[in-house]
């Protein structure tokens, strides 16, 4: 039997070359995740080990809560004294490693993404960096850079950048170029090295710390010390040995990139999912189309289980292969995705590409499991066939002819789907169990949609059909509804892509929408002040430098932060009471100007019991639990402020968040005032940029489009395969009726008309499964949408319209194949095909 | 004459292999005459009306219908006289399942983009007599019903000569002497042309002429010019 299966496999090369790619492009994006990821985690690991190599103990800020734009609070500089004083150290030393500074060239243009002040340390051995060429910085004014950024930007020992951070935009010359642990670059973002003094002072870090390091004397225990050292600072801090510190940093690299991971792999699931149903339809068709050799197969006494691991041996091979196809262009991809991360400004460190065998083994198990579900019921549908199919001509088996549970089934499967979105997206359980529900949900309503559809080919074909003029769009719209369950099951290929894609761009048409909405209703200012790229913090020094332009008659910061109550992590916003409601007005917004250090106000329908005169108990960033009294509720139809809102002086003090996220301005003079304002941002805070409120909106709108546009790259490989899908069936209806192809030939049709007809079908197919998908995109949509308060469902009809003339196109090109194919038919072979 | 064809070679594979299905054909066939060609199988019959409708090309030799001379033209042009000119009969009838008994027998004239001479096709659905059969598809008709569609279909675009390959082959006996009345018909009523290829010795009396094939050679019956 295997030498059935492999002579039938080899007779049937290309739709096994497109059925196998089918899997394989599934199976590249899964193997290109865990290639990528592992190959930065391990070049992280190398760095962070080879870093903390030489040094024994290290205290950094504790577990507390994440501060402004994530970052953790700095300690006070009088934990490095107690360290110092601790029995068994011989030496420490502290340093500052900040995210929150931008680095420009001399033209004051900016570099990379975000940027990283560092401290040089005066003993080497804490030193994570290491000098490429020239020295390190050792007087204030001098500073040494990655070389990474050097190389980009052409900087040489001697030039100057300029560096904003917390203080004013300042010039420092470069005297040295430098390397992490032998790598040019920390993920992209420009690293700038200061002397300590200067470090903490530009970063607003003055007698504060970010990480403190310590060597023990010889022999002893750095464990013995760092229990000592745990009992004495208490729980505001993390005392860790060396290598438990380069195990926790690796630890948080993972951590981060493990969200990214997650997001890849789940779209590969997408692409996977979408193969099944391929690989489903390629094998159900093909399977009919083979009745005949499975009766003569039976004829000869091949028993049903030989037939069905005859066709499930198929899959199994088309899995391997698949799989093997697909790790191999997995890790292309992989090199593929470091390229791209750092044509965009993230370039990641990697020491050799990381092949796990792990990589190698889910590869194959995925892509051999799904190759082979997808089959099964094709494969059980051959064992049905009869040995008297060998001998009747023309015998087709039952595939046209669905299961009367086909109906009942995909009923079950849209409500099932619907609870168990439902169940996710109300329910109170962990995050990931939710996600989790709420994606299987959307898998089932895929499944049920795509059983359900062959009852909705003939009239949605017939519509879609109906300008396609002639004789030939007659014959594409009948073809198209001949087989309703092939078409169908073409189609849901497609549909699972497009309804992503539906739904992803109604989620950003809302929350561009809810944007809109905030600051057109909201925000009083006539002017923003952000950072450049959109949502990072900036020194609060800004504001007050805005505030002395002439024409500017009140600024208003507004910081963003994290808070804990109890387990819970909650999102907070700091105001200054006294303008904040002049220049913005959102329900019961007005209040805010009661505010003072130690009261809150809360937003409406954030947690009952947080009630006007209770006190809320939240945990900050520098570790202190601040009680907060309720003075009242909003109700902020903006959604500009979060659940908890305090005055900015305690979110400075108690919260460690004494930047700003955005500063609303008022004043009068219009664009002159406007120039004015940039002017003085441009020469002091280059981070930062001052916007109408229409061009913050844009601008914000453009961050969401960035977003779209990586979730549109990531949809368009489950939409390439499911295009594989439709040159598929295509390819194999064609084979079936290759004796009309010859007739329609020999009667007169010309091989144009020929091409038109089946490119009429594969758009008829395409816009059938761009129909569905954008139905099914909007439904999930408004059912994702509805525990989300307030939140502005906007449908892009523009943008699901486009969707639609894609699907078409796609269609056509979908066609070029299959069309060629069948113009091409020599008449007299085609009319004497069986 | 409405089909000549001289001196046509047709040969497939080449050395020792070749295999000469014809072996230096002239054939001449008049306008309104119904000619049977017979011959036991591999004697060429199939391969001469094949090459005589353009369906395939002559290794050498001419072929013209109604003054076309058919071995000069390209695909496109083959497919038009294919379409204008010549009208064919299949012994599988090969009538498309998606369409009508109506659309089938339209299908040439579609495919022209030509509206269909009503008159004339009223006249065919009665001559065929399919009156009560129009909007239903192959699948329900029986096989003598399927082949008496494929018959007007060929008439429908009046060609000038209708080739029809074995077709009572599949039909019983009712059902095939239905169908070659209907060919008698067509050449006596309408003028037709008919080209029928058969083993069927009862089949072939209907004709006027019977050219008896055997090695890709003409044996018997109407060679050159008569």
């Amino acid at each position: 039997m295997t030498r059935v299966v492999l002579r039938g496999l080899l007779a049937r090369r290309l739709r096994l070359g497109l059925t196998a790619f089918a899997v394989a492009l599934g199976v590249t994006l899964v193997a290109g995740t865990y290639v990528f990821t592992d190959t930065i985690n391990a070049s992280f690991d190398t760095i962070f080990t080879k870093a903390y190599e030489k040094t024994d103990v290290v205290v950094s800020p504790g577990d507390a809560v994440n501060g402004q734009d994530d970052n953790r609070a700095p300690m006070p500089a009088s934990v490095l004294d107690q360290v110092r004083s601790t029995g068994g150290i011989t030496n420490a030393e502290g340093g500052i490693f900040d995210f929150g500074a931008t680095v420009l060239t001399p033209k004051g243009k900016k570099i990379g993404q975000g940027g990283i002040v560092a401290s040089r340390r005066d003993n080497q051995r804490y030193e994570l960096f290491d000098v490429a060429e020239g020295k390190l910085p050792s007087t204030a004014g001098q500073v040494a850079i990655d070389k990474a950024t050097a190389d980009r930007k052409h900087l040489k020992v001697g030039d100057q950048v300029l560096i904003a951070a917390q203080t004013p935009k300042q010039a420092f010359r470069i005297v040295g170029i430098i390397r992490i642990q032998g790598v040019d670059s920390l993920g992209g973002s420009p690293v700038a090295m200061l002397t300590l003094p200067e470090a903490q002072r530009i970063t607003g870090k003055v007698g504060k710390l970010d990480e403190i390091d310590a060597t023990v004397r010889k022999g002893t225990d750095p464990q013995t010390v760092k229990r000592e050292l745990t009992a004495k600072l208490g729980p505001s801090v993390h005392v860790r040995t060396g290598k438990e510190e380069a195990a926790s940093q690796s630890k948080d690299i993972r951590d981060n990139l493990g969200f990214l991971q997650t997001a890849l792999l789940a779209f590969a699931g997408i692409s996977l999912f979408v193969g099944a149903f391929i690989i489903f339809n390629t094998f159900s068709i093909t399977v009919a189309q083979r009745a005949r050799e499975f009766g003569l197969l039976r004829t000869l006494g091949a028993s049903r289980a030989q037939v069905l691991r005859s066709v499930l041996g198929e899959g199994l091979f088309l899995g391997f292969a698949g799989a093997v196809i697909g790790i191999a262009l997995g890790i292309g991809l992989a090199a593929g995705l470091r390229a791209l991360f750092k044509a965009i400004g993230f370039e990641l460190p990697s020491n050799g590409t990381v092949i796990a065998s792990r990589t190698i083994i889910v590869s194959i198990v995925v892509g051999v499991v799904v190759t082979m579900l997808a089959t099964l019921a094709p494969a059980i549908r051959a064992t049905r066939v009869p040995p008297v199919a060998a001998l009747r001509e023309g015998f087709v088996a039952s595939t046209g002819r669905r299961s009367r549970l086909a109906f009942p089934a995909s009923i079950v499967m849209l409500l099932g789907g619907l609870v168990l979105m439902a169940l996710g997206l109300f329910g109170t359980g962990s995050s990931n169990r939710d996600l989790t529900l709420v994606g299987v949900g959307a898998g089932l309503m895929f499944l049920g949609t795509a059983l359900v559809s062959p009852r909705l080919v003939p009239p949605i074909a017939g519509l879609i059909g109906a300008p396609m003029r002639g004789i030939t769009g007659r014959l594409a719209r009948e073809n198209a509804m001949r087989q309703p369950g092939r078409t169908a099951a073409t189609a849901a290929a497609l549909m699972v892509g497009v309804a992503l894609v539906a739904f992803a761009s109604i989620f950003a048409a809302s929350a561009r929408k809810t944007i809109h909405d905030y600051v057109s209703n909201g925000s009083h200012a006539q002017f923003i002040v952000q950072n450049t790229d959109g949502f990072s913090s900036f020194s609060p020094l800004a504001a007050k430098r805005v505030a002395q332009v002439p024409g500017v008659t009140k600024v208003s910061p507004i910081r963003f932060f994290q808070g804990e109550v109890g387990k819970n992590k909650v999102g907070m916003t700091s105001v200054d009471p006294a303008t904040f409601p002049d220049l913005y007005r959102g329900g019961g917004t007005g209040q805010l100007r009661t505010l003072q250090p130690g009261s809150a106000y809360v937003s409406k329908g954030y947690r009952d019991d947080h009630h006007p005169g209770a006190v809320v108990r939240v945990k900050t960033a520098t570790g202190q639990t601040v009680p907060l009294r309720v003075a009242g509720t909003y109700n902020d139809k903006g959604h500009l402020l979060s659940d908890v809102t305090i005055a900015n002086t305690q979110a400075a003090t108690d919260f460690a968040a004494g930047k700003d996220n955005y500063v609303f301005v008022a004043g009068t003079g219009g664009k002159a005032t406007q120039n004015a304002i940039k002017a003085t941002l441009k020469s002091d805070f280059p981070q930062t940029e001052a916007l109408t409120n229409q061009e913050f909106i844009d601008d914000q709108a453009g961050q969401i489009d960035q977003v779209l546009a990586l979730i549109y790259a990531l949809l368009a490989l489950a939409i390439i395969v499911s295009l594989f899908g439709i040159v598929n069936t295509l390819v194999l209806s064609i084979t079936e009726r290759t004796r009309e192809l010859g007739m329609l030939r020999a009667i007169g049709t010309s091989r144009r008309q020929v091409r038109k007809m089946i490119r009429y079908e594969a758009i008829i197919t395409a816009m059938l499964g761009g129909i569905l998908g954008a139905v099914l995109g909007v439904v999930l949509a408004l059912l994702v949408s509805q525990p989300l308060d307030d939140f502005k469902l906007a449908i892009p009809f523009g943008s699901l319209i486009a969707l639609l003339i894609l699907s078409a196109v796609a269609g056509v090109f979908a066609a070029v194949l299959p069309a060629r194919r069948a113009s091409k038919l020599d008449v007299l072979e085609a009319l004497a095909y069986e | 004459m409405i089909v000549t064809g001289s001196d046509l070679r047709r040969t497939y594979g080449t050395g020792e292999a070749a295999v000469h299905a014809l072996d230096g054909v002239d054939v001449n066939i008049q306008q309104g005459r119904f000619i049977a060609v017979m011959g036991p199988s591999g004697s060429g019959k199939s391969t001469l009306m094949h090459v005589l409708a353009g369906l395939d090309r002559p290794t050498s030799g001419t072929v013209a219908i109604d003054g076309t001379e058919v071995t000069r033209l390209d695909d496109k042009a083959l497919t038009e006289l294919r379409r204008d000119k010549v009208g064919f009969i299949f012994q599988a009838f090969n009538l498309l399942p998606i369409l009508t008994a109506e659309e089938n027998i339209l299908l040439p004239l579609s495919l022209a983009g030509r509206s269909p001479d009503r008159e004339w096709v009223d006249r065919l659905i009665d001559t065929v007599d399919l009156r009560d059969r129009l909007t239903h598809r192959p699948s329900e008709l029986s096989g003598g019903q399927q082949q008496r569609v494929a018959v007007a279909r060929a008439l429908a675009s009046r060609p000038a000569v209708i080739f029809a390959d074995e077709p009572t082959g599949n039909l019983d006996s009712s059902s095939s002497r239905e169908v070659l009345e209907l060919l008698r018909k067509a050449v006596d009523e309408f003028g037709q042309t008919v080209v029928m290829v058969t083993h069927d010795h009862d089949a072939a009396k209907i004709a006027d002429e019977i050219i008896e094939m055997a090695d890709g050679k003409i044996v018997n019956g109407h060679g050159p010019a008569a």
